[in-house]
């Protein structure tokens, strides 16, 4: 699949005339899509490590993950649609970045991971599941989410 | 006088081959930085999620001061590994970073926000007992967790401006704009560089 053709529409759309012409707005969006993804970091991190059981072992696990992942949904629309907007001041070199498409293929699976294998398996009692699949969703969890962020700061580097 | 003296201060740092070696490597200066950010997903997302406790939108059914204290030392553990990444950024950078606008407001807010964190931790011990369930904490705990996200968002704005050179000293600026960002020597940053 070639997305060449949204990223030239993306180029040219009044997204791009805003973020290309305001260094400010840019900022301002940019500072939003970083609260986004403390918010959705938070919740990753205190779902899994709740799950490994490191923090908030008094609490049930099932209230933890209950309320992150309502938040996590609210932090993934604030990134994504301050990400898009970001992206159209230089959408032509991102779609030649190599940096920027491994960030989309970690970010791709980070959502396919949490809404189609986490949190099915965490509709399940807790206690019923093997307290290994918990620690292994957890790690794995973490180390996506990890790599998506990290890949996303080496967007600017490379 | 203080600009003086924080820009020899600055320059001093800078007759320091690590600064220079941080400075000038390919990748130690980019793991610094993004360590530096990456934490903000461990210190502002637990923070993040103590002030919506304290603002009524998260955990209803979890005493407030549980919340609080339960996340309490992950959130410093992410303030320390931040603030220790911020001084080596800040120490890979001395000059221009001394007489950028954005980095003093920068360390103005992070001093406010200290400020507020503190009374809020005091007001909050000092009554919690008297709304710790309940799913919207009285009104000025919930005032100061508003604050808190704010103030936290606007440090998260001006460290991301510090790398813009919109207002560098050797830009021309309106007088006050020199003023605010403390320029000494217009010139110090591009020299330092050489």
């Amino acid at each position: 699949m070639d997305f060449y053709p949204f990223f030239d529409w993306l180029d040219t759309s009044p997204l791009a005339t805003i973020s290309k012409a305001y260094g400010g707005v840019f900022a301002v969006v940019q500072m939003l899509h970083l609260l986004g993804m403390s918010m959705l970091g938070g919740m990753v991190i205190l779902g899994d490590l709740r799950l490994m059981n490191i923090l908030m072992r008094e609490t049930p696990s099932e209230v933890i993950i209950e309320n992150t992942q309502k938040w996590f949904g609210v932090a993934l629309v604030m990134v994504v649609i301050s990400g898009i907007f970001m992206s159209s001041a230089v959408s032509l070199k991102l779609y030649y970045n190599e940096m920027f498409w491994a960030k989309m293929s970690a970010l791709a699976v980070g959502v396919l991971f949490f809404y189609f294998i986490r949190r099915p398996l965490l509709k399940f009692p807790h206690s019923q599941l093997n307290p290994w699949t918990l620690r292994t969703v957890a790690i794995s969890s973490l180390l996506i989410w990890f790599t998506v962020a990290a890949s996303g700061r080496w967007i600017g580097f490379s | 006088m203080l600009n003086e003296l924080l820009l020899s201060f600055a320059r001093w740092l800078d007759t320091h081959s690590w600064s220079t070696q941080i400075h000038e490597s390919i990748y130690l200066y980019a793991w610094i930085e993004t360590t530096h950010v990456l934490t903000l997903m461990v210190f502002l997302g637990m923070l993040c999620i103590i002030d919506l406790r304290m603002l009524g939108l998260i955990f209803p059914s979890v005493p407030a001061s549980t919340v609080a204290q339960k996340l309490d030392r992950p959130m410093m553990i992410g303030f320390a590994v931040m603030m220790l990444t911020g001084l080596l950024l800040f120490y890979a950078i001395p000059v221009r970073s001394t007489q950028s606008i954005w980095f003093r407001i920068k360390v103005v807010l992070l001093l406010l926000a200290a400020v507020n964190a503190f009374t809020f931790r005091a007001r909050m011990q000092a009554s919690v007992g008297r709304w710790d369930l309940d799913l919207k904490p009285p009104k000025h705990i919930r005032y100061a967790a508003g604050a808190s996200l704010l103030l936290w968002a606007a440090v998260v704005i001006t460290g991301r401006t510090i790398a813009y050179d919109w207002f560098d000293c050797h830009k021309e600026l309106p007088y006050v704009m020199y003023w605010a960002a403390g320029c000494v020597n217009e010139m110090a940053a591009l020299d330092a560089e050489l």
